[in-house]
């Protein structure tokens, strides 16, 4: 990490949950500001030196989508979303208006660490494109199209071999359906996105230790998927 | 009045034939005869036209006997003596009875073409004024009034039931008995015209079905088309009243809708917020007691992590009954996708980590198991009100158990637990709102997790049951198991 410390921008009206979020980021070594409406948040981050932003979906003066739109017209900082609401349509909104990654309402400071994390470290992409990947007893070598699990090669379908390349290009990211099926299978097949599902369960069956419980290739209900490269 | 026009009227021709023979008898001898004769057809014609055909054929007989008697010579007699003139008086005869006849036809036709504008004019009228009638009772009193305008008693009956019920209300002047009614309720079930050898029923078809019945007094003999007409509007009148009445009910029923969500909603935000606040500022304890390294943390840190573990199980019970209350409102839009039940297992034992991470899990999930179409979110909570109740109710350190296989046409789940199981005689109470299996105050809980299960499933048209024997216990859902999309070869 450089020496410029890190800054999260906390975007949220409620001043409990505003200042046990502010005090884990504080904590875990960034500088925190914090802001109780969208207009102030933006102003924060407009003035710069700012590196990740913490957003609650609900603010009183604007809906957390249009925050999302109009900072991603001149900014592409990592957004995190915070939702107290139960309707997934409303956070598959907000990813797909360009936030990052979602938490819902309740979480634990461990939970919420661990995502700003992630988002921090896709921050700065390493000089080299990374191909060779490492994760519970699997190696994949993106590059030459080789998956071993435990020592042993597994071989994978095309189709398989791509989802794992963008999940593995994704990781600790939500994916939607949506997304992945773009990625993966092109535009056009929106109305398929249980094929999404099935190659998953196949990457699964394929990769992970007990496929019933997957510990790398989670699902966010209602949602997507979330590569999980490092278990907790 | 009818009767003295009448009369008058055939005195009015005989006025006109005295009148013309007054005025032309000083011309006798200065005018030829043969422009008399057309003197008097004139007379013939006028009152043909003027006054109808009876007097007109008065008036011919008379012209020809006036004619004879006062210009044929002999004079003041009826004897002709030229033979000639017995041709002049057939062709005068002659003439003026055809005359008579067609002018009196266009006159019948005149006036029958005047009647039938009135008549449609008289409808033009009652179709505006049914077109402007907001309730059934307004169509009820301007079909009654125009058909009283018109000397004809009636009623209508109308169904004011719901669909599929027939139950007809009368309202109008003429009397219906048992009878009448049985009549007009045949004609409102087969759509058609019923007639009855005092009174006529005509249903009042819409453009999908009958709406009521008409039926009108046979005071005339033929039926007119105008009562048919009216008929007819009235059933388009009282049609669009019906689905003016439906569009406004369902615009209610939206805004009602509306209005329920938004609280929901807004009640689930303001119940999660303290959570939240609660959980985040517990960890924040935890963290800051860990890091002073006093001895007296043990036992403080202790009660931060109860702090949190009682937030997170309130937030379950708040979720819950939120969901009920969503469920109960009767009109939960399913998200449903074709998905694998894996996807859903794997999650929901990670949201329950905190709770069955001492536990040993048996999951049996066949690698094979087809797709089925549910809501993800919703079956998410279902699997872990089961699984969350099956750490709950069982004894402690004993596995849970989750299998789901292909049942028949359904895709079946079991949740199993070890322990003391379901009381036998309410296995289906425990399914029902705010019941608990047993009354134990000792762990907490609300009853209302298996009622929020079973509403979720039926909505997946899936059953759900709870079974034991004893030491065990398990839950057993199912859910439809219908037919997956197909994968497209190039896709895959």
């Amino acid at each position: 990490m450089s020496d410029v410390p890190i800054r999260v921008v906390v975007v949220e009206d409620n001043p409990q949950i505003r200042r046990f979020v502010s005090d884990a980021i504080r904590k875990s070594g960034c500088m925190a500001s914090e802001t109780a409406t969208a207009r102030a948040g933006l102003e924060t981050v407009a003035a710069g030196d700012a590196h990740l932003v913490i957003l609650d979906l609900g603010l009183p003066d604007m809906s957390g989508i249009d925050f999302i739109r109009e900072l991603r017209l001149w900014s592409s900082l990592p957004i995190l979303i915070l939702s107290a609401r139960t309707a997934e349509h409303d956070k598959i909104e907000a990813l797909d208006a360009g936030a990052d990654d979602y938490l819902t309402k309740p979480f634990g400071v461990g939970e919420l660490l661990a995502r700003v994390r992630v988002l921090l470290r896709r921050r700065s992409p390493p000089d080299e494109p990374v191909t060779i990947y490492h994760f519970g007893e699997v190696e994949v070598d993106i590059a030459r199209y080789t998956v071993r699990r435990a020592g042993e090669d597994i071989h994978l379908t095309q189709i398989e071999h791509r989802l794992l390349a963008v999940m593995l290009a994704n990781a600790g990211k939500v994916l939607t359906h949506r997304h992945l099926m773009e990625e993966v299978w092109g535009p056009g097949h929106a109305e398929q996105e249980h094929y999404v599902r099935i190659y998953i369960r196949r990457l699964r069956q394929k990769l992970e230790r007990d496929p019933t419980q997957p510990r790398h290739f989670l699902t966010e209900t209602g949602i997507g998927y979330r590569f999980q490269p490092r278990v907790k | 009045m009818l009767d003295y026009w009448f009369r008058a009227r055939y005195l009015l021709a005989l006025t006109l034939c005295a009148l013309i023979t007054a005025l032309t008898l000083p011309l006798r001898g200065r005018l030829d005869l043969a422009n008399i004769v057309m003197l008097f057809l004139l007379v013939v014609f006028i009152a043909a036209v003027k006054l109808g055909r009876g007097p007109a054929v008065l008036a011919a007989f008379l012209s020809v006997a006036l004619f004879d008697l006062f210009f044929v010579p002999p004079h003041l007699s009826f004897t002709v003596v030229d033979a000639q003139y017995l041709v002049t008086f057939a062709v005068m005869l002659a003439v003026g009875l055809i005359t008579s006849h067609l002018a009196s036809h266009i006159a019948d036709q005149s006036e029958a073409i005047l009647a039938k504008e009135r008549e449609t004019s008289m409808l033009y009228e009652l179709a505006r004024d049914l077109g402007a009638a907001l309730t059934l009772a307004q169509v009820v009193d301007i079909v009654g009034r125009f058909l009283r305008a018109i000397e004809m008693d009636s009623a209508v009956l109308i169904n004011e039931g719901s669909e599929g019920r027939e139950a007809l209300t009368i309202h109008g002047t003429l009397p219906i008995g048992d009878r009448a009614r049985g009549l007009a309720l045949t004609a409102y079930r087969q759509n058609t015209t019923v007639n009855d050898a005092d009174s006529v029923f005509l249903p009042l078809a819409g453009a999908t079905r009958a709406r009521g019945v008409l039926a009108v007094a046979r005071t005339r003999g033929a039926l007119q088309p105008v009562v048919e007409a009216v008929a007819s509007l009235s059933g388009i009148a009282i049609e669009r009243i019906h689905y003016a009445q439906i569009a406004q009910q369902s615009e209610l029923e939206v805004q009602s809708e509306k209005l329920r969500s938004s609280i929901l909603s807004s009640l689930s935000h303001d119940l999660r917020t303290p959570l939240t606040s609660l959980v985040g500022l517990a960890d924040t304890l935890t963290d800051t007691l860990s890091d002073r390294h006093t001895g007296a943390s043990d036992n403080a840190a202790e009660t931060a992590a109860m702090l949190r573990d009682q937030s997170l199980a309130m937030h379950r019970m708040v979720t819950n009954l939120l969901e009920m209350a969503r469920l109960q409102s009767g009109r939960v839009r399913l998200n449903k996708q074709w998905q694998p039940i894996d996807d859903i297992v794997g999650s929901s034992v990670r949201l329950l980590d905190d709770i069955l991470a001492a536990r040993q899990l048996d999951i049996a999930l066949p690698p094979d198991l087809p797709l089925v179409c549910f809501d993800a979110v919703l079956m998410e909570r279902v699997l872990c009100n089961l699984l969350e109740n099956a750490a709950k109710y069982s004894t402690p350190g004993t596995p849970i158990g989750l299998l789901a296989r292909v049942c028949a046409l359904n895709l079946e789940v079991l949740v199993c637990n070890e322990g003391a199981g379901f009381p036998a005689d309410r296995l289906d109470q425990v399914f029902d709102p705010f019941v608990r299996g047993f009354q134990e105050q000792t762990i907490a809980g609300t009853g209302i997790g298996l009622a929020v299960c079973r509403a979720i499933v039926s909505a997946h048209g899936g059953t759900i049951a709870a079974e034991s024997t004893p030491g065990k216990a398990w839950v057993r859902l199912t859910l439809p198991l219908g037919t997956p999309p197909e994968m497209d070869g190039d896709l895959s």
